[in-house]
């Protein structure tokens, strides 16, 4: 359970606690970085909704809790004591604000990390996230972490690959073997990935093909699809 | 105790659209009788005569006739299975008939076929061909009487030249003399193998490649041709290299199976069309991947290397020094610019993933890698056509890393809402593309994970029987097509004007789109059926 805490300021909101609020409080505190839904507290105190509803208003006055987002259920009303922040399962991690994916901000990431590999022509990670910093873009420098994550996901977006250098050539002053990034197109626009044969017909992004038979309700001969394809 | 062969009625990549459409090509070029009983053969497996009477309902004179043509089109190979008989009697031969599916597919491919042979040889060559594939089999007789009988004044056509034009085709592999007609299956040994430490651990034979493995000559007889001039002392032209054994077993056929030339009869060899399609896909897929230079080392690789091979569906290739790859570079016109050190960063390039593995200063090619990476991406595009790019992020993740995934780490690396995730890897997993698996904790509080990975064999076979469907309904498509337009289309040329005009100019556009795809799904077929 909770400890109290010690203060010796008798002005202190928590000093000024009803009981109820204090048994709020407490358990709220408890739950650290994690924070606790309402309906939780209700269980685990076993007070009616009316106090704990008109309790949490009051220790949110005082600035003594807030309400946070939780990704997973963003219709619950959760609550963590004011001194914590979110964790990551709760927050979403880094790239997560108000829990939502923050997208403007990882497009920007995005962009001035295939900025600095066009200009480099091939780069290293260093090279990457050397630049990124000098760069002064970002208020805070980002972790090693958010920018290996970033790569990976444009790797996975074919915006970008993968390669080992073998020294020579666009590799000249890399160590042979070290992994490199490189832009897929040039110039680092982003490429559509090439659509396969079956891809590129009706069938091949048909929802229906199961039910398709010769003579069936869904046939080639009657499908919607294909007499769009085929309109010249 | 009874000897048995086993018999396993179906390859495994053999779909149920993969049936409908080879049934489909048999009723297009020869009519629903011969389907008839090709579809009998396919659905079943092997049959007798008696069985396929008994299964299709036609007579017996019908059922010879139609399983002789599909012979004569080697759609159907017939082989003898041997029976041991009752108390006191003598084992006796049961002949059974296998309807060849490979074969069947590969009919819609003799333009592509030709196509092959028309970069390497003249038009003389192709007529030959072209015989071979309308007539399924031909004896050299054959040949040189359909020759004649298209022989241009000024130009005549000797027995001479055309066996000349054959043995240009047999040396190339294009051409090959027809398996036995009908090789006995040799009963299986039920006693286990001898155990000599451990072996790799090779698949069962599928009764077709069995048959097929017991029908094909050895390769000294298989691409010889027979000089017809000399019929008594069998004098032929023929490869030199023959071992010892292989020689005695070409004596043997010589006497009894094959006999005189006037009996040899020659087909084309589809296998070595496969082979040539095999290569164009990976150095097709390595220039779009990599670069010109990375396609031109693979290339002259693959010159290199081909004699070497011997089986279509050849794992890696056979290896090659830096010196002898170069020396090979340099004999094409794109490679004649290219530095030896050009050549070697190309091959750092090819390195990862490894498309060329080096080892004690050696390249081979991994075919493997360069076919399941062109699949991957014809699998990846269909995924995004269909399901979108997050969905195609979270796949082309799963599919990398080939193991159980959690949701949570999944929406992580992928940037996807974590209240999406969980609703797109469930859509890919009703429609079969992931396989998921529960994990359900029992700590201070019950939580469950859900793990996510790619079904890959399933899948795949997945796809090529819809991709089997797609070629299907292509094809029903135009069917219906020109069916509509079929009045339009008895017109002359001359009379189809003003509005007449612009229904055949939307007929011909159709006919193009449609055919073209067809053509395209089919190579896509290839990547995942055949190579």
């Amino acid at each position: 359970m909770s400890q109290k805490r010690k203060r010796s300021d008798a002005k202190s909101p928590v000093n000024s606690l009803t009981d109820h609020e204090r048994i709020l409080y407490n358990l709220i505190r408890s739950k650290q970085d994690m924070g606790i839904w309402s309906r939780d507290m209700k269980q685990e105190t076993n007070l009616p909704d009316t106090i704990v509803n008109k309790s949490l208003k009051s220790l949110q006055t005082k600035n003594l809790i807030k309400e946070v987002v939780n990704i997973h259920s963003k219709g619950r009303k959760h609550f963590m004591a004011a001194e914590f922040e979110p964790s990551k399962e709760l927050s979403g991690g880094a790239w997560y604000a108000d829990g939502k994916l923050d997208m403007d901000f990882i497009k920007i990431v995005r962009k001035q990390c295939v900025k600095h590999i066009v200009r480099l022509k091939v780069a290293t990670f260093e090279g990457i996230s050397d630049a990124l910093k000098r760069s002064g873009i970002f208020k805070e420098d980002l972790t090693k972490q958010q920018i290996e994550e970033i790569l990976r996901a444009m790797v996975l977006d074919k915006e970008i690959m993968e390669l080992k250098s073998n020294g020579s050539g666009v590799f000249n002053n890399i160590p042979v073997g070290k992994v490199c990034y490189k832009c897929v197109k040039e110039g680092g626009s982003v490429s559509e990935p090439r659509i396969g044969a079956f891809a590129s017909i009706p069938c091949g992004v048909c929802p229906q093909i199961s039910l398709c038979t010769p003579d069936g309700i869904i046939s080639p001969k009657t499908c919607v699809y294909y007499t769009k394809w085929l309109e010249f | 105790m009874r000897n048995k062969v086993v018999i396993k009625t179906q390859i495994s990549l053999v779909t149920q659209y993969g049936i409908e459409y080879a049934v489909h090509v048999i009723t297009d070029h020869f009519g629903n009788l011969i389907s008839k009983v090709c579809e009998c053969l396919l659905r079943r497996g092997p049959l007798t005569r008696s069985n396929l009477k008994r299964y299709t309902e036609l007579s017996d004179s019908q059922i010879k006739n139609c399983l002789l043509v599909l012979i004569q089109h080697n759609c159907v190979q017939a082989f003898a299975v041997e029976q041991t008989g009752g108390f006191g009697e003598a084992p006796r031969f049961v002949t059974q008939y296998l309807a060849l599916f490979n074969n069947i597919v590969h009919r819609m491919r003799f333009s592509k076929f030709m196509k092959i042979v028309s970069q390497e040889f003249d038009g003389e060559c192709l007529d030959l061909l072209e015989g071979l594939f309308e007539h399924g089999r031909l004896t050299l007789k054959q040949m040189f009487d359909r020759a004649k009988s298209a022989e241009k004044e000024g130009k005549p056509v000797t027995l001479d030249y055309v066996q000349e034009i054959l043995l240009k085709l047999v040396t190339a592999r294009y051409v090959e003399r027809c398996p036995a007609p009908e090789p006995v299956l040799a009963p299986k040994d039920e006693a286990p193998a001898k155990k000599r430490g451990p072996k790799e651990i090779e698949e069962p034979k599928t009764i077709e490649q069995e048959v097929l493995e017991a029908a094909v000559p050895v390769d000294g007889i298989r691409f010889s041709v027979l000089d017809p001039d000399v019929d008594g002392e069998k004098k032929d032209i023929k490869p030199s290299s023959m071992t010892a054994r292989e020689k005695r077993k070409y004596d043997a056929l010589e006497s009894d199976e094959f006999g005189t030339t006037a009996t040899v009869v020659y087909r084309a060899n589809f296998e070595e069309f496969v082979r040539c399609l095999r290569y164009k896909a990976c150095i097709d897929n390595v220039r779009a991947r990599l670069d010109d230079g990375a396609a031109t080392v693979l290339s002259a690789m693959l010159d290199a290397t081909r004699n070497e091979e011997t089986e279509v569906r050849a794992k890696r290739s056979a290896s090659l020094s830096l010196s002898s790859i170069y020396e090979e570079v340099i004999k094409t016109e794109a490679g004649r610019n290219m530095t030896l050190e050009h050549l070697r960063a190309s091959l750092t390039e090819l390195g990862t993933p490894p498309l060329v593995k080096v080892s004690d200063d050696s390249y081979s090619i991994e075919f493997e890698k360069i076919i399941e990476l062109a699949q991957l991406e014809e699998m990846e595009s269909i995924v995004l056509k269909r399901y979108g790019q997050d969905a195609y992020r979270i796949f082309r993740l799963l599919s990398r890393e080939g193991r159980l995934m959690e949701t949570e780490k999944i929406a992580d690396v992928t940037f996807v809402e974590k209240k999406e995730t969980p609703k797109i890897l469930y859509k890919l997993w009703k429609d079969d593309y992931l396989h998921m698996e529960k994990l359900v904790l029992a700590a201070a509080r019950q939580t469950q994970f859900m793990l996510w990975k790619v079904q890959k064999q399933n899948l795949w076979k997945h796809i090529l029987d819809e991709m089997f469907h797609a070629t299907l309904n292509l094809r029903q498509r135009l069917a219906y097509e020109l069916d509509q337009e079929k009045e339009l289309l008895k017109l002359p040329a001359d009379k189809r004007t003003g509005a007449l005009n612009n229904r055949n100019i939307r007929l011909n556009k159709i006919r193009k789109i449609l055919q073209s795809s067809q053509m395209k799904l089919d190579d896509s077929i290839m990547l995942f059926y055949d190579f």
